[in-house]
């Protein structure tokens, strides 16, 4: 891949690139959650339909939550009709996404390589190739040599206790630099005039009539035609505040990042048996996420068993990696929804939108997410993509049960 | 060791490592050695069925202990307190099928489970004046003798294996429980743990 | 790594725990008889406070019993382990602290 990444050095939090704004007494349309989703959410409001009257609600700083703590893998291989047009379209959005911003987001479609230790893995993941490819989405199966050949450093000798029996591999999937993801979003907003506020955390949803009209913040009251929840992690805790309650469960999602080493990893490889996945930054550190610690938290923290666990897989995957030093581990909020699908759309509340229960997976789904939810606000009508991720599915048991493509590994 | 007097031959899962414990102990300061063919009975009833406890009693002259993580001795049988309404019962090697029968008659009458589990883990044990500090090298029990002295025993994580410990003497003697198919894996862990010792 | 107490074995490592969700969901007296969103709330709808959770977890390594464990899912403080059986608030179980 020698892409020139013009901006690749510029790390630094760049709050010049949009205008800090004092919140307003009112607005049209009311984002809360200054993450990827929100921002992309409200770039797509301006862009694609016109709204201007804009304002998106961040408690801490713009970019602070699951999109600076995630391991920025993109892809689309979902197994579900609805997931793969979902997703697709999300990954078609990135494909164009730095030319459209204007701003690199290093974007890498280096290719991601889903191993398979098992036969029923391996059946699985013949499976989803197929399905992937009746939905357009490219995808190949490799078997064990194929997986030598696209990524020599992974350990495929027979005698391991996971033996990699093959692959899915999706060649367009890969990574991207996940603040330069939520910076482009803001500087465009910003640019179309959406009114970007940090430091602003919602204390409460005002309903009237069974009709959304505003919100709470610790900064006052700001009223609005339209409300979206688009804070990850969090939405259980704020759709209380409109007396919602969804089927979501909050749970720590850990991540770890190497020392800077040589470029060796040229792909994204993730393992869903023995939970780890793995890629390595444009910088050289690698950044590796474990599998989701089983306990309700909104703590930003997991248990060491689970990371120790990850860790002994990925060294028993990569020996090569056996003394490279892990100099961070960290870990985001994932809401995560009973069958592994987002919820993205209407609610009952008129006025009131959700994004919510993107689990492990949300960070790929940034531009599609932002796009769909972004059509569902300015129409009043979800898009067709997201129209299948409605709250009551849960009622009516139309689920999307992505287990197996979303399970641990995102 | 216990010398086997089943009717078939039997091997010991950890036979063949008789060399090694050797190399590691140092008497005195921490053994280890292998207990196998320890007869294993589990026992599940009603702990509130006095009639049924006092069955047991009569039979195996060994009192069923109520609080947890406890051990009762009696007439060469331990009772090892697992779980609200089962316990682990230990015997003389060979001794299993008596145990087995004789309890599956004395509870006839009541709800209850008598299975022989004797192959299902072998004992090594662990003994010495440093016992206590090598066993705490592989699990978060809290083992200070305050804690946990003889006549008590715990199911535990050890070093990930599913472990019965239980300490039978002061010096202190620890008998660990362990699947068969784990012991050498065990084995090997304690044998490094030992070297510091 | 959590300090669980087990209300039978005391405390252990949470590596020893299997986690159950969330405590005192009631099945309903007639699944036939209920709406389609009473039955989906039922099967999916769970509380996700931020703050106090009563929760259930299984010790399956040691006694294999499931009881209830109040916790604070902002801070992990463990307020208090209970019984099967037995409410949050007249619980004999170990009141005791961790992380």
């Amino acid at each position: 891949m020698s892409i020139e990444h013009a901006r690749a050095d510029h790390f630094e939090h760049p709050s010049e690139l949009w205008r800090a704004s004092e919140p307003r007494a009112s607005y049209d349309v009311l984002v809360v959650g200054g993450g990827g989703h929100g921002l992309a959410t409200a770039y797509y409001l301006a862009k694609e339909h016109g709204l201007t009257d804009i304002a998106v609600l961040e408690k801490g700083w713009l970019g602070g939550g699951n999109i600076a703590r995630n391991t920025t893998v993109i892809r689309s291989n979902y197994l579900w009709d609805e997931s793969a047009a979902m997703y697709e379209h999300s990954l078609k959005l990135w494909e164009g996404l730095s030319e459209e911003l204007e701003y690199d987001l290093l974007f890498d479609q280096r290719g991601v390589l889903n191993l398979a230790h098992n036969l029923h893995e391996v059946r699985e993941g013949i499976r989803r190739v197929n399905a992937n490819r009746l939905n357009g989405v490219d995808a190949e199966w490799l078997d064990t040599d194929g997986v030598k050949e696209f990524c020599p450093i992974v350990n495929t000798s027979s005698d391991l206790r996971y033996p990699v029996l093959g692959a899915t591999l999706q060649r367009r999937g890969g990574i991207a630099r996940h603040e330069h993801v939520a910076w482009g979003y803001a500087t465009r907003a910003s640019q179309l005039g959406v009114d970007i506020i940090e430091g602003c955390e919602v204390t409460g949803i005002d309903v009237a009539g069974g009709r959304a009209t505003g919100v709470q913040t610790t900064r006052g009251p700001i009223s609005a035609n339209k409300v979206a929840l688009v804070a990850a992690g969090h939405r259980s805790v704020l759709a209380e505040m409109a007396g919602l309650r969804l089927p979501v469960q909050s749970h720590p999602l850990q991540a770890l990042v190497s020392g800077l080493l040589e470029q060796r990893l040229g792909c994204v490889v993730m393992s869903g048996a023995v939970h780890v996945y793995v890629s390595q930054a444009h910088k050289g550190e690698l950044v590796m996420g474990a599998g989701i610690d089983a306990y309700n938290s909104y703590a930003q923290r997991g248990s060491f068993h689970v990371i120790e666990k990850q860790m002994a897989a990925a060294v028993e995957l990569f020996p090569i990696f056996s003394r490279a030093q892990m100099l961070r581990t960290w870990a985001g909020i994932v809401d995560v929804c009973p069958d592994a699908s987002p919820i993205v759309g209407l609610t009952p509340i008129e006025g009131l939108f959700l994004n919510c229960g993107w689990g492990t997976g949300g960070f790929k789904a940034t531009p599609g997410s932002g796009w769909t939810l972004a059509h569902t606000i300015a129409t009043g009508e979800p898009h067709r993509l997201n129209a299948p991720f409605a709250l009551d599915r849960f009622a009516h048991g139309r689920l999307i049960d992505e287990h197996g493509a979303a399970g641990v590994a995102h | 060791m216990a010398s086997s007097a089943p009717s078939e031959p039997r091997m010991a899962p950890l036979s063949g490592w008789e060399s090694r414990f050797v190399e590691a102990s140092e008497s005195g300061v921490v053994e280890l050695g292998e207990r196998p063919f320890l007869a294993h009975v589990n026992l599940r009833l009603d702990p509130s069925n006095l009639s049924a406890r006092a069955r047991v009693r009569e039979t195996l002259g060994v009192e069923l202990p109520l609080s947890p993580n406890t051990v009762s001795d009696g007439a060469g049988h331990a009772a090892l307190w697992l779980a609200p309404d089962e316990w682990l019962l230990v015997g003389p090697t060979g001794s299993e099928g008596e145990i087995v029968g004789s309890l599956q008659g004395a509870l006839a009458p009541y709800h209850h489970s008598v299975l022989d589990i004797t192959a299902n883990r072998t004992t090594l044990e662990l003994v010495g004046s440093r016992a206590r500090e090598v066993l705490a090298t592989g699990c978060g029990l809290d083992l200070h003798p305050r804690v946990f002295g003889p006549g008590r025993c715990a199911q535990t994580l050890y070093a990930k294996t599913q472990l019965v410990v239980w300490q039978i003497d002061d010096v202190p003697t620890f008998r660990l429980l362990v699947r068969p198919s784990f012991a050498p894996y065990l084995a090997e862990f304690l044998c490094d743990a030992m070297l510091e010792w | 790594m959590l300090l669980i107490s087990c209300p039978w074995c005391g405390e252990r490592d949470e590596v020893e725990f299997h986690y159950g969700g969330e405590s005192h969901i009631a099945y309903p007296d007639d699944p036939e008889a209920i709406t389609d969103d009473a039955w989906g709330e039922f099967l999916f709808v769970r509380n996700n406070p931020s703050g106090e959770f009563r929760e259930r977890w299984l010790h399956t390594h040691g006694c294999r019993r499931w009881f209830n464990l109040l916790r604070d899912t902002s801070t992990h403080e463990i307020v208090r382990s209970y019984r099967m059986g037995e409410s949050a608030d007249q619980s004999s179980g170990a009141e005791r602290e961790s992380d």
